[in-house]
């Protein structure tokens, strides 16, 4: 019997491998067993496995996640960027326009106001040649342009057109070291010549008599007298007063009430007729017969 | 491969499968990795050998599965004990005809624990089990393909037995 078993042992054995689970599954019909103290060691030798594999996988996927989202993040991120670049390109766009809009409104309101014809340019460039402060505008001929009209803004007065073409003009500004336009003090009515120093920031009043009465921050305003600017149109204002004690007259500088160096529309009046030559002779004989 | 390196490396596999079910959303079907060692025992252990360690593969998937029914561990031996006897008609030496070889057996043993769980419980879902048998058996297919250098390496040195049932 023992040799029998011997000498079957491994087919026994794999008989009993085989059948004992079987018998279990029959025997219960497909019911669940309660784990037994076996299964409850091999489970909680397992375990412990099972969730280090587990924790480690979850980690990784995490790890995975994280990596992924930070991924996005950097993708929108530059997005963003991208975004905000266009926003604030569009946002200076609008303020620009804004700007621009605030200034032709105003241009527009002055013109209304104005008894001339008043004719809106833009400024395209300035002269780079420092013998001559003029500016070029997008008016000419076609537009009803003429030499010797003057050129304004609603904060005061810009210069004569000297030079007109088909579609552009010259516009040589009052700082200009040859314009001279006659001017009158607003608070004491003193007539004067507002002279260009050369610089875009200066101008002289000249030919003004010792005893006339002027003062540091007087207005000085077109006096009309040259026959080129209306009466009235804001000059400038007196910054200090050179009265030497001897000789007939007093000078002063002025500080133009436009910054020429931040001009961008201007308008042009277009009933005053063309000075018979260049450098503005007309406005230069009616500024010299001016006091 | 050596008895505790199967144990251990079925349960390798066993938390690999319940990982992968959770995060690849695997809830139709399943990966059996543990067919795929099965099969290699089949062609590499002895019979003795074998049995006992497929008894104890199937026996892990029992106890792993929540419902330890016994279905399981009976399947295992009886799937080592087809494959060995298969092993002795065919000869296994290359991961394509392991692969092969792997999903004849996980559909052999499919089919068993469907007929099986329908022969004890009739209300079983049987329809549902078979539809989704054939995706079942091409995935444990493909990780067949992936396990088996990794079953060459755990068994290199081991000198291969003679093939043929029960002998």
């Amino acid at each position: 019997m023992l040799r029998l078993l011997k000498r079957n042992r491994d087919l026994i054995v794999v008989s009993v491998l085989l059948v004992y689970p079987l018998t279990t599954f029959l025997a219960r019909r497909s019911a669940a067993r309660e784990p037994n103290i076996l299964d409850r060691a091999v489970l909680a030798l397992t375990a412990p496995v099972q969730r280090v594999f587990i924790w480690a996988f979850d980690g990784a996927g995490s790890l995975w996640k994280g990596y992924a989202d930070l991924r996005g993040v950097r993708g929108e991120n530059l997005e963003l960027r991208a975004q905000n670049r266009q926003l604030r390109s569009e946002t200076n766009e609008l303020a620009e326009v804004r700007a621009e809009n605030e200034r032709l409104r105003r241009l527009l309101d002055y013109a209304k106001a104005s008894p001339d014809p008043q004719l809106p340019a833009r400024i395209l460039g300035v002269n780079p040649a420092a013998t001559l402060l003029s500016l070029r505008i997008d008016r000419g001929e076609s537009d009803g342009i003429r030499r010797g009209m003057p050129v304004v803004t609603p904060d005061g007065v810009v210069g004569i057109v000297q030079r007109v073409t088909g579609s552009f003009a010259d516009v040589v500004l009052i700082t200009d070291a040859n314009s001279k336009i006659a001017v009158k003090v607003q608070r004491s009515r003193v007539r004067a010549t507002a002279t260009g120093k050369g610089e875009s920031r200066a101008l002289q009043l000249e030919n003004a008599l010792r005893t006339e009465d002027l003062q540091e921050g007087d207005q000085v305003v077109t006096s009309g007298t040259d026959g080129v600017f209306p009466p009235g149109l804001l000059v400038g204002r007196i910054t200090s007063l050179q009265r030497r004690n001897y000789g007939m007259v007093q000078s002063a500088d002025i500080l133009p009430a436009v910054d020429m160096t931040k001009l961008e529309e201007v308008l042009v009046i277009q009933t005053r007729g063309a000075p018979p030559s260049a450098n503005n002779p007309q406005a230069r004989r009616g500024a010299d017969t001016a006091p | 491969m050596k008895f505790l390196t199967t144990v251990g490396l079925t349960l390798l596999l066993l938390t690999l499968e319940s990982v992968a079910v959770k995060y690849l959303g695997l809830s139709v079907t399943r990966i059996d990795v543990t067919v795929a060692v099965v099969a290699f025992l089949s062609l590499r252990a002895s019979t003795v050998e074998g049995a006992m360690s497929s008894f104890v593969v199937g026996y892990l998937l029992d106890l792993m599965s929540g419902r330890p029914t016994g279905l399981y561990t009976f399947l295992a031996v009886l799937t080592f004990l087809i494959g060995r006897l298969a092993a002795s008609l065919v000869d296994v030496r290359s991961a394509a005809v392991f692969v092969i070889f792997t999903m004849a057996a996980d559909l052999g043993h499919g089919l068993l624990a469907i007929f099986f769980s329908w022969l004890t419980s009739r209300d079983a879902a049987f329809g549902s089990n078979l539809s989704a048998l054939p995706l079942q058996v091409a995935l444990t297919g493909l990780a067949a393909l992936l396990l088996y250098p990794l079953f060459r390496k755990f068994d290199s040195g081991a000198e291969r037995s003679e093939v043929g049932l029960l002998r």
